[in-house]
């Protein structure tokens, strides 16, 4: 019995001495995120955690840069041929994991398969624009869209991943989900389900080797855990970090902190129904809340104000609008001329998963109180949240978008009634998106947007809000500059070398 | 003893058929998960093309029926948001709850059974006053707090365990530590009470009259009655460890069941929370199985109860 309990304790004791923080090994990165990636086909998921570990693995066309401009990747050149049609060359020595060579093919495999109805991808509308793909020879495909399409390669940079037809159509999309084959950086190793995902450098890339011979993507849900796992040197990378959390990596000698896209939370507001039919009540709205006030006292200062709905951090964003002053006294005016001179009544939904949101709803509440704008509080869960969202059901509601570098990601989407028109219609902002897709050439394009800016900011279907930079945690013993679209693709990171 | 395991079984079929149908319904009166998968520019064409596909047109009463046809061939399904066999990703989770809910309860009984019963024996004793108070403070602590509090300590400023994950036995240490304090309290409390009330009984008295060691009296003929309602206690509390370690899984990163499920129910993901509701409750109904049959062995009263009542 004694000789088995010492064998229990000695076992406990190797158990515990087998444990060492795994970021110490050589040439290994650990990336700790939020969640496991719920698959590892590029094509089938659009949630972030998901996204970043495909894209170490998958290589695009182009790599998309953060000022909406592109860079060569998998192409090596191309030529627009007109203002619908790009002729893409592929360069010569690129091969996927399993040694085959990319080729004009794939790209159209991989086209066809994103588009195609038995695979559902959630990125096919992001590709709509898109009319078909076409080999001209084993190194050249000819791409068109359906009409002028400005953003087009930008969009093909991000969301059309190069894929092997023959693993692809051999071992079936279920299967691809589980265990890609793609042209990237990385290749995958093992996933352990529910703990991480391994990649190891694929020998035979095309690009420059990435530094790290393996990159570990482990699942820490809790904030203050991950924020440890970082400082005890456990993990390398981190992202999902809270605004309380930041100093305490900042005066760290173990980390710092890098910053990546930022979170545009916006006030929607119905305009299809009174009040908010009426221009003025939406101005009112705007001038009423003190967003200075609300970053101040719950992102320590550091957000951005919206001057309007396109991010100042994104192209096109006109450069001489102002926010929205706060101005209580103009809006209780404004108010007063839209015949609601004795207040009135209003609800106010938001989705209860949003970082802060309850802070930031109370203060809305309260400012929104002293002009005479009674707001009853909406919390819903996410799907509720989103199904009354669709159902046009909300009055004023909280939701947010990426301030992605390109204004067509987010601007179009929400605000053409092509796309969604659940509580705002505007033919000229419709007519002038639609320009701005067409018009090729960048300045002339961002003057359109200067102009899609200014109509917007007078006719006010949100209440402008604020910019939350978001950011990663990195080990000071590494290399890694955040990228403006949020993802963790480590093909760019290194030891550091100090 | 067999008649008395078919006719339990006879209810286990019954109670699993009855969850089955209840978590069935429920989660479809919950919303569309239809909405939720497919982009907000999805045009209707495309939401009914995806409904279709996913079998939500049809009547509920098909859709049920479809379910339960899936649960004799052993199909559940695919999950709609992994999209792979939900039951591989619940039998890929099940080893780590499993893992943590034994070790919690092995750290709880470890401690609790011998502080529980010290307590009564020296009822009123400095040792029973001290260890009531620990028990509560055990009792009223958030365990979500101190494995936070834990880390701290072991992971951030002592360096000796890991603050998340799972693979060594020191990845194990502090969620099963975290979970198992507060059970641990609970039984404990239990353990004390249940001996003073069986310390008091004459039979007792008569075993101290025969002039049995203390030891004898207390260990073999009391602690051996007052087991049953500890093992009751433990068979459902195992139960609730297995789902229900949501918050000690989250913050702890640890690839439990708990978290699967939450995760499932927010995405909406059908299939897999029914295929995860059912596994839960399977095995908690085979674990008060398991209990019940304990029973028999510590007090054969209760099996021939059982088995006259029968006839």
């Amino acid at each position: 019995m004694r000789m088995k309990l010492a064998g229990v304790a000695l076992a406990a004791l190797m158990g515990i001495a087998a444990w060492s923080p795994s970021a110490l090994a050589d040439n290994t990165l650990v990336v700790a995120q939020e969640a496991e990636p719920v698959g590892l086909d590029l094509m089938r998921s659009s949630i972030q955690t998901t996204m970043s570990v495909s894209y170490n693995i998958h290589d695009t066309l182009f790599r998309p840069q953060g000022d909406a401009s592109i860079r060569p990747a998998l192409a090596k050149t191309w030529k627009q041929l007109d203002d619908r049609t790009w002729r893409v060359t592929l360069r010569e020595d690129a091969t996927f994991h399993d040694g085959t060579p990319v080729t004009a093919e794939a790209v159209k495999f991989s086209f066809n398969r994103i588009m195609s109805d038995a695979l559902n991808s959630p990125n096919r509308g992001k590709l709509s624009a898109f009319d078909k793909v076409e080999v001209v020879d084993d190194r050249t495909v000819r791409i068109s869209t359906k009409e002028p399409y400005a953003p087009g390669l930008y969009m093909l940079a991000y969301y059309l991943p190069i894929v092997p037809p023959h693993a692809v159509k051999e071992m079936g999309d279920e299967q691809y989900n589980v265990d890609p084959v793609g042209s990237g950086p990385y290749r995958l190793e093992e996933w352990k389900k529910g703990q991480e995902v391994v990649l190891k450098a694929y020998d035979d890339y095309y690009g420059p080797k990435p530094a790290y011979d393996t990159v570990t993507f482990r699942s820490i849900p809790e904030p203050e855990a991950r924020v440890a796992a970082l400082l005890t040197g456990e993990v390398d990378v981190i992202s999902g970090i809270a605004y309380h959390q930041r100093e305490r990596i900042r005066k760290s000698d173990n980390a710092h902190l890098t910053d990546q896209m930022g979170v545009m939370p916006y006030l929607g507001l119905n305009t299809y129904e009174a009040p908010f039919d009426d221009k003025r009540v939406r101005q009112a709205v705007n001038y009423a809340i003190n967003r200075k006030l609300i970053v101040d006292a719950l992102f320590d200062g550091e957000a951005i104000l919206a001057e309007g709905v396109i991010s100042p951090r994104t192209f096109g964003a006109a450069p001489d609008l102002e926010p929205y002053p706060y101005d209580p006294d103009k809006a209780k005016q404004l108010l007063k001329e839209a015949g609601h001179g004795d207040g009135l009544q209003a609800r106010l939904a938001y989705p209860t998963y949003m970082t802060q949101i309850q802070q930031q709803a109370e203060i809305i509440q309260a400012q929104l109180a002293k002009v005479g704008i009674d707001v009853k509080l909406e919390p819903f869960e996410r799907a509720v949240m989103w199904d009354r969202y669709k159902a046009q059901k909300h009055q004023m509601y909280i939701y947010w978008w990426d301030d992605a570098p390109e204004p067509d990601r987010y601007v179009y989407p929400l605000l053409h009634s092509e796309s969604r028109d659940y509580y705002y219609k505007n033919p000229e902002v419709d007519k002038l998106l639609d320009k701005g897709r067409r018009t090729l050439d960048r300045e002339a394009r961002a003057k359109v947007y200067h102009e899609v800016d200014h109509v917007l900011y007078e006719d006010a279907p949100w209440a402008f809000l604020y910019i939350i930079p978001d950011v990663f945690g990195v080990a000071n013993d590494v290399d890694y500059e955040g990228r403006r679209d949020g993802f963790l693709d480590m093909r760019s990171a290194k030891p550091s070398s100090n | 003893m067999a008649r008395f395991f078919l006719r339990r079984l006879r209810h286990t079929v019954f109670v699993l058929f009855a969850i089955s149908l209840i978590s069935f319904f429920f989660i479809h009166l919950s919303g569309d998960p239809v909405m939720l998968m497919l982009p907000a520019d999805a045009s209707a064409e495309q939401i009914e093309a995806m409904r279709e596909r996913l079998g939500f047109d049809d009547p509920l009463h098909v859709q049920y029926l479809r379910f339960l046809g899936g649960v004799l061939t052993g199909d559940l399904g695919n999950s709609l948001y992994y999209h792979v066999p939900v039951m591989e990703l619940v039998l890929d989770r099940l080893p780590a709850s499993l893992e943590l809910a034994l070790a919690a309860m092995a750290v709880a009984l470890l401690v609790a059974i011998p502080v529980g019963v010290l307590s009564a024996v020296k009822r009123g004793s400095l040792i029973d006053f001290g260890s009531m108070l620990g028990a509560l403070f055990g009792l009223s602590m958030p365990h979500f707090w101190l494995g936070i509090m834990m880390m701290l300590l072991f992971s951030v400023t002592l360096g000796w365990l890991p603050t998340s994950g799972r693979g060594t036995l020191a990845h194990l240490v502090m969620p099963a530590t975290a979970l198992g304090v507060s059970l641990m309290a609970m039984f404990a409390r239990l353990t004390r009470s249940v001996m003073l009330e069986v310390l008091s009984l004459d039979y007792v008295r008569t075993a101290r009259a025969k002039g049995l060691s203390e030891a004898l009296v207390i260990g073999q003929h009391a602690f051996k009655n007052a087991l049953i309602p500890i093992v009751t206690v433990a068979g459902m509390e195992f139960g609730f460890l297995l789902g229900g370690t949501v918050v000690i899984e989250t913050v702890f990163g640890w690839p439990g069941l708990g978290r699967l499920v939450v995760e499932a129910i927010f995405n909406r993901d059908y299939p897999l929370v029914q295929a995860s509701v059912l596994v839960l409750a399977m095995i908690f109904v085979l674990v008060n199985l398991a209990v019940d049959l304990i029973y028999g062995c510590l007090d054969p009263q209760i099996r021939v109860f059982d088995e006259g009542e029968m006839k």
